[in-house]
């Protein structure tokens, strides 16, 4: 039996061998993400998007590998529990023993940071998505690069310029504890003062806040021009539910993070209406691109996608897409493809400047009528700003 | 001094021979295995000292890990990195010293709470104290490569071994297993448990500071909700509930079981791993109560009984 099955073995090998040249086998592409844990709601419109990309590539016949030949791509994805120390096992597991062909990238800042140095030990280039600090400029350029826009200094700067267009005088600030929160309000802080935007209230609160009634309350007595959440999926939520109690009148109302996410406009219906947020992409605009996406994502998955992290998943595959079209996967060359290189996304066109996107511009959406728009940078609009009216 | 004995040889032989043998298969994620898995045994020994030891379960050891990197990230670039490490541990072992007198006043399911609230609150203080500085998660760049990290954890591994052998064998072990009897019972005998439960706790809490010191560089970076994450002491108290002895034995077999386990699951199940693994340890504690090290005492009775008289 054991000799019938080493020989059935070595014909297969053989056979595979033969028919090698016919049918290349798949690009391997690997990733680690949050599917438990922490920041396990977040992961999906994550994964959506690489799983979209793949079946896309696959159908138009496979990845395009420098011009010579096309295979299918298989993708390779493992948990690492929201534990950044996992992701890092994980990036080493998948050089080093699944070598794989091609790296995605993981979900959160702390992730990108933490396999960083892994990427650069083995010479590996990776293009991040949804990672945002100040702090990724202090990173080696080489093997990998961010695609965000929105870095809390720059961010900073254009809250300020929307701030004003918007004739905001004054505002309350409430910040969750988590580091991208306090990043933002650290540069936030100064700007506004520069530009003699009075702020009314200034609250720092715990990432698992179950109760905001004691601070809406103070920012109700207050009465401020503007209310800047700069708040987590789970505080967004929450921020809704207390200020249309409370009854929060402020006409400029916005959210860090939370309000792009699809379920969220579903989950609150037309008291959602009005709420700025942090993201630059819209498919409300006039680009094909960003509509063929909107579309394929809505068909395959039944629901929107996330504005920013589908997005930034979405732009990180189109830039490895187009980049292992010209380079191939020979890791010097891809390298050099990506580090010079200018590529078409659905955020437009995007190149970078050390380990940073040099070009799209820090934006803001807003909610109307049930859709998110870019109403910031103004040459970038899908729909002008307009004051918030009420919790209908 | 007495020879040492089987329960007394097999950990720290096989924490050496495992350390020896992993760098031979000549890959970073075996190393990377092979650090996660010191990590646990060094947290999980210290652990055993208060908790398997003297009998106070502390369902908050996190808190000595989470100052240790602490420290090692604010001393960044001010000292030698191997300092930075030292001081995480000495500042874990001093903090251990001065809660400990109040914290180790309560008993049984309070000092299980009390302990797990501790590490909730100087998480939350660690959280306060950097944002009022400004600091929004601290990026390390340029730390250790992964063969200095896996040296050094592995040395923590074995001296956690040898930290629950070594206190066992002298009058301290004796005292803490006298107030895990009976604690009134010992100070009526003139054991001095305030000293021994003390030097116990602060001895429990120096090397998680290192392994979080270590933890920290592993990652570069330095976020304190991952570095404080109550999950760490909840894995350390499964890996001892697993590894089933109150010596050396059981923190290296639950440790050793539970990362194996979980690295053969994830890498290749990655989708359904946390269901089989979570479907495992029901088994085990159900079909196995006395851990691994119970079902290898049932194998060969005769060690058994002479280990348990």
């Amino acid at each position: 039996m054991k000799k019938f099955v080493g020989a059935l073995a070595a014909s297969a090998l053989a056979a595979a061998a033969w028919a090698a040249p016919v049918q290349a086998a798949e690009v391997r592409i690997g990733y680690s993400i949050a599917k438990t844990g922490l920041f396990a709601p977040a992961a999906p419109s994550q994964i959506n998007a690489y799983n979209l990309w793949a079946e896309q590539v696959n159908a138009r016949g496979g990845l395009d590998l420098g011009g010579k030949e096309k295979r299918k791509i298989e993708l390779i994805q493992y948990d690492d529990q929201s534990n950044p120390g996992n992701a890092v096992k994980i990036y080493e597991k998948l050089i080093t023993q699944d070598k794989v062909d091609l790296l995605l990238s993981p979900w959160g800042t702390p992730h990108h940071f933490a396999i960083a140095s892994v990427l650069e030990r083995h010479k590996f280039p990776m293009i991040g998505s949804t990672a945002s600090s100040v702090q990724l400029r202090n990173m080696k350029p080489g093997n990998i690069w961010f695609t965000t826009a929105a870095v809390a200094d720059k961010l900073a700067t254009a809250m300020v310029g929307l701030l004003q267009s918007a004739g905001v005088k004054s505002v309350a600030i409430l910040t969750n504890q988590l580091p991208f929160g306090q990043e933002n309000k650290k540069f936030l802080m100064p700007a506004l003062k520069a530009a003699g935007i009075e702020v009314l209230v200034d609250a720092d609160y715990p990432p698992n806040i179950k109760d905001m009634t004691a601070i809406l309350v103070k920012v109700k007595a207050a009465k401020p021009d503007g209310v800047i959440g700069l708040a987590y999926p789970g505080d967004s939520i929450l921020y809704i539910n207390k200020a249309r109690e409370v009854g929060i009148a402020a006409k400029f109302q916005y959210l860090l993070v939370g309000p792009a996410i699809g379920f969220f406009r579903g989950m609150f219906k037309g008291a959602a209406d009005g709420i700025v947020t942090l993201g630059h992409w819209s498919p409300h605009g006039d680009d094909a691109r960003s509509k063929a996406f909107y579309a394929a994502y809505k068909k395959k998955f039944k629901q929107e996608p996330d504005y920013l992290d589908s997005v930034e998943a979405w732009v990180s595959v189109e830039i490895l897409e187009q980049a292992v079209a010209k380079a191939g996967l020979d890791k010097d060359k891809l390298r050099q493809a990506i580090s010079t290189g200018t590529f078409d996304t659905i955020i437009g066109k995007v190149r970078f400047d050390g380990v940073q996107n040099a070009v799209t511009p820090t934006g803001f959406l807003q909610i109307q009528k049930g859709e998110l728009h870019v109403v910031w940078p103004k040459d970038r609009q899908t729909a002008p700003l307009a004051p918030k009216t009420g919790w209908k | 001094m007495r020879f040492a004995t089987p329960r007394e040889t097999v950990p720290l032989l096989l924490v050496a021979a495992i350390a020896a043998i992993l760098p031979l298969l000549g890959s970073d994620y075996y190393l990377g295995v092979g650090f996660a898995l010191f990590g646990w045994i060094a947290l999980a020994q210290s652990w055993t000292i208060v908790s398997g030891l003297a009998g106070y379960i502390s369902l908050g050891h996190v808190v000595f890990a989470g100052i240790g990197g602490y420290v090692l990230v604010l001393t960044w670039g001010a000292v030698p990195v191997w300092a930075g490490a030292v001081l995480g541990a000495l500042a874990a072992g001093l903090f251990a010293l001065l809660v400990g007198l109040p914290v180790l006043r309560v008993r049984g399911p309070y000092f299980v709470i009390l302990t797990f609230g501790l590490a909730e609150f100087a998480k939350y203080v660690v959280i306060n104290i950097e944002n009022a500085l400004g600091r929004f998660g601290r990026l390390i760049l340029g730390g250790p490569p992964v063969e200095t990290l896996y040296w050094a954890m592995a040395a923590a591994a074995l001296a956690g071994t040898l930290a629950v052998i070594v206190t066992r064998r002298v009058r301290l072990g004796a005292g803490l297993a006298a107030v895990r009897e009976d604690e009134l019972a010992a100070e009526t005998i003139g054991v001095p448990t305030v000293r021994f439960k003390l030097l116990a706790f602060a001895l429990s809490a120096v090397l998680p500071g290192f392994v979080g010191a270590l933890f920290v560089l592993r990652t570069g970076y330095f976020e304190p909700a991952q570095a404080f994450d109550p999950v760490i002491s909840f894995t350390i108290v499964t890996m001892a509930i697993i590894g089933g002895s109150e010596d050396a034995r059981g923190p290296v077999f639950g440790a050793l079981f539970l990362v194996v386990l979980s690295e053969l699951l994830w890498s290749n199940f990655p989708q359904v791993y946390m269901i089989i693994l979570g479907a495992l340890l029901i088994g085990f504690v159900l079909f196995a109560p006395n851990g691994v090290a119970g079902l290898l005492d049932r194998r060969r009775p005769s060690g058994g009984a002479r280990a348990a008289a």
